[in-house]
């Protein structure tokens, strides 16, 4: 005669009495037979709940590490998300990074150290206006087009994520600053100048498409500085000095206000 | 009801013209856009869309002017678009792409997001393939997927801009079957070469060329422009015509009877050939 599970048992199982050995018991029971199946009352909206649980724990992509690290830094799941998505913070385009970083700091070490620190000095601000010019919009962004027609297209979206780069870019030059041989103060002489350029970028974007202007400002940049840094004989080329530093701030001040003020023109690549 | 108003739109790129002075107006339900290449057809779409502003005349969507920032946002809320090649980030999965999709309209609450996501998943038929990279999704797929995040957050307007080009006969019927559901509560526009698609789809069809509308009507009376001008012969035509050899072996003419020629009901790809001539051959594939 075949087992079923009688009342007293269904009753513990229901209440949560059972041992998880007899729990197991019953549950192998209760798949196999549909007539003691059916005497289990069974709370449907529970059920549905429950289901929904799980289907967002299967469906729900995992954070990636950089997300799970900004989560941990206050910033909220949507805004993630966001910026989850900007090119310049893939994969790819920080191993970029890393990979032009070393090259200047294994440089720095193995040949004429001033020469290899004024070329760092010269190319580190252009790591952060790369990345802005890269952070919205066509070519760089293959969903821009579904992007532009959402209510989160425009200025914010470009601010957030040019933001996001900068301090990503600035960071990781920072690091590789800091294992350049020479004063320590040196490491920082170039962060002026980025900033500079990443706020003049997004300015000059609020008249001409974004990577125009990255592209104007940095070819202005490595024309001046290079050109600068070559000529001169000082150990600290002019443009890195402490004169140029407080310029660099004004025109930083500048730029600031400027894109402030104009935040609403900022052409992101659209036709408008 | 009107949902979008379009008075004197134009649109140049350099010496090309895009949009040519051109007014419409358009209801709920699915209205189709015909027109060979380069007609401004995606031009147009784009425009309603607020991804590209016209260089004249005047758009309104729901009341909304998308020349104006507030409410091209506000009509932003209302929009769900399908560009014509849709690119997808292919390291996303799908469920993350349709998340991220989610963030930009504004769905900001993350149990909200997950059942938007969960929802417009199950309307395309993907949800198995929710954790699967874009990437590894086949061509009929994507454009699944596509459309999917074109339903985040229900939209009023939906712009589909040529939804069906390169899908199987599956894919298109899937594809049909969901847009006319989705035609019976909200306004759809639909781009297409398809003129299968048209006839399966549109109450109303609207023919472009050169950047104006140049036939506004039914698929019915777009048919009927071809009224009488089409022929089933045994024989080819003596020449002038457009004719082809069915798989029959009857020849089928539009334009002048051919001999023997027995008149048969136009389709609304006569209608179309008949309508643009020469410049149809560019069009129908």
């Amino acid at each position: 005669m075949p087992w079923h599970v009688d009342e007293p048992l269904l009753e513990a199982y229901q209440q949560g009495r059972l041992d998880p050995s007899r729990v197991m018991a019953v549950d192998a029971h209760l798949q196999a037979c549909p007539a003691c199946r059916s005497a289990v009352p069974a709370d449907a909206e529970w059920l549905d709940r429950s289901w929904e649980a799980v289907l967002d724990l299967i469906r729900t992509p995992a954070p990636g590490p950089v997300e799970r690290a900004a989560e941990r830094a206050g910033l909220p799941g949507h805004r993630l998300r966001l910026l989850a998505a900007t090119p310049a913070l893939r994969w790819s385009w920080l191993a970029a990074t890393v990979a032009v970083l070393t090259f200047g700091v294994v440089a720095a070490y193995a040949g004429d150290a001033r020469t290899s620190l004024t070329w760092f000095l010269v190319a580190a601000p252009l790591l952060p206006v790369l990345a802005v010019a890269t952070a919205y919009g066509p070519p760089f962004d293959p969903m821009h087009e579904i992007t532009s027609m959402t209510p989160s297209a425009g200025p914010a979206l470009v601010l957030w994520r040019a933001t996001a780069v900068v301090g990503v870019s600035m960071a990781l030059g920072l690091v590789a600053a800091a294992l350049l041989p020479g004063p320590g103060w040196y490491a920082a002489a170039w962060l002026l100048p980025a900033f500079l350029l990443s706020v003049g970028t997004l300015a000059l974007a609020t008249v001409l498409p974004l990577p125009v202007a990255a592209g104007l400002l940095a070819t202005g940049w490595v024309i001046v500085a290079g050109g600068v840094s070559i000529a001169g004989e000082a150990d600290l080329p002019v443009v890195f000095g402490p004169a140029a530093q407080s310029g660099y701030l004004l025109a930083a001040a500048l730029a600031a206000g400027v894109l402030t003020r104009r935040r609403r023109r900022l052409d992101p690549g659209e036709s408008r | 009801m009107t949902t979008i108003r379009i008075t004197g739109l134009g649109k140049r790129y350099g010496a090309t013209t895009a949009l040519d002075d051109l007014d419409l107006t358009i209801g709920r339900g699915v209205t189709g856009l015909l027109g060979p290449n380069g007609a401004g057809k995606t031009t147009l779409l784009r425009c309603l869309g607020t991804a590209q502003a016209p260089d004249s005349g005047r758009i309104e969507v729901f009341g909304l002017n998308p020349a104006v920032a507030a409410e091209r946002t506000a009509l932003r809320r209302r929009l769900g678009y399908l560009p014509q090649s849709p690119g997808l980030y292919p390291n996303f999965t799908a469920a993350a792409l349709l998340d991220y999709v989610a963030v930009l309209k504004e769905l900001t609450g993350t149990r909200q997001r997950r059942a938007e996501v969960r929802r417009v998943l199950d309307e395309v038929g993907l949800t198995d393939r929710a954790r699967t990279k874009v990437r590894k999704l086949s061509g009929g797929m994507r454009q699944r997927l596509g459309l999917a995040q074109a339903l985040l957050g229900t939209p009023d307007l939906l712009i589909l801009d040529e939804p069906t080009v390169g899908l199987d006969p599956e894919q298109r019927m899937f594809f049909r079957a969901l847009i006319s559901r989705l035609g019976e509560t909200r306004t759809v526009l639909l781009s297409t070469h398809q003129t299968e698609d048209v006839s399966a789809l549109c109450e109303r069809v609207i023919v472009l060329r050169a950047g104006r509308a140049v036939f506004d009507g039914t698929p019915r009376e777009l048919a009927a422009l071809a009224q009488g001008q089409v022929w089933l012969s045994a024989d080819p035509p003596a020449g002038g015509s457009m004719y082809w050899r069915t798989a029959d072996g009857d020849y089928r003419t539009l334009g002048v009877r051919p001999p023997g020629g027995a008149a048969v009901r136009p389709s609304i790809e006569d209608g179309y050939l008949t309508l643009l001539g020469p410049d149809a051959a560019t069009a129908v594939r």
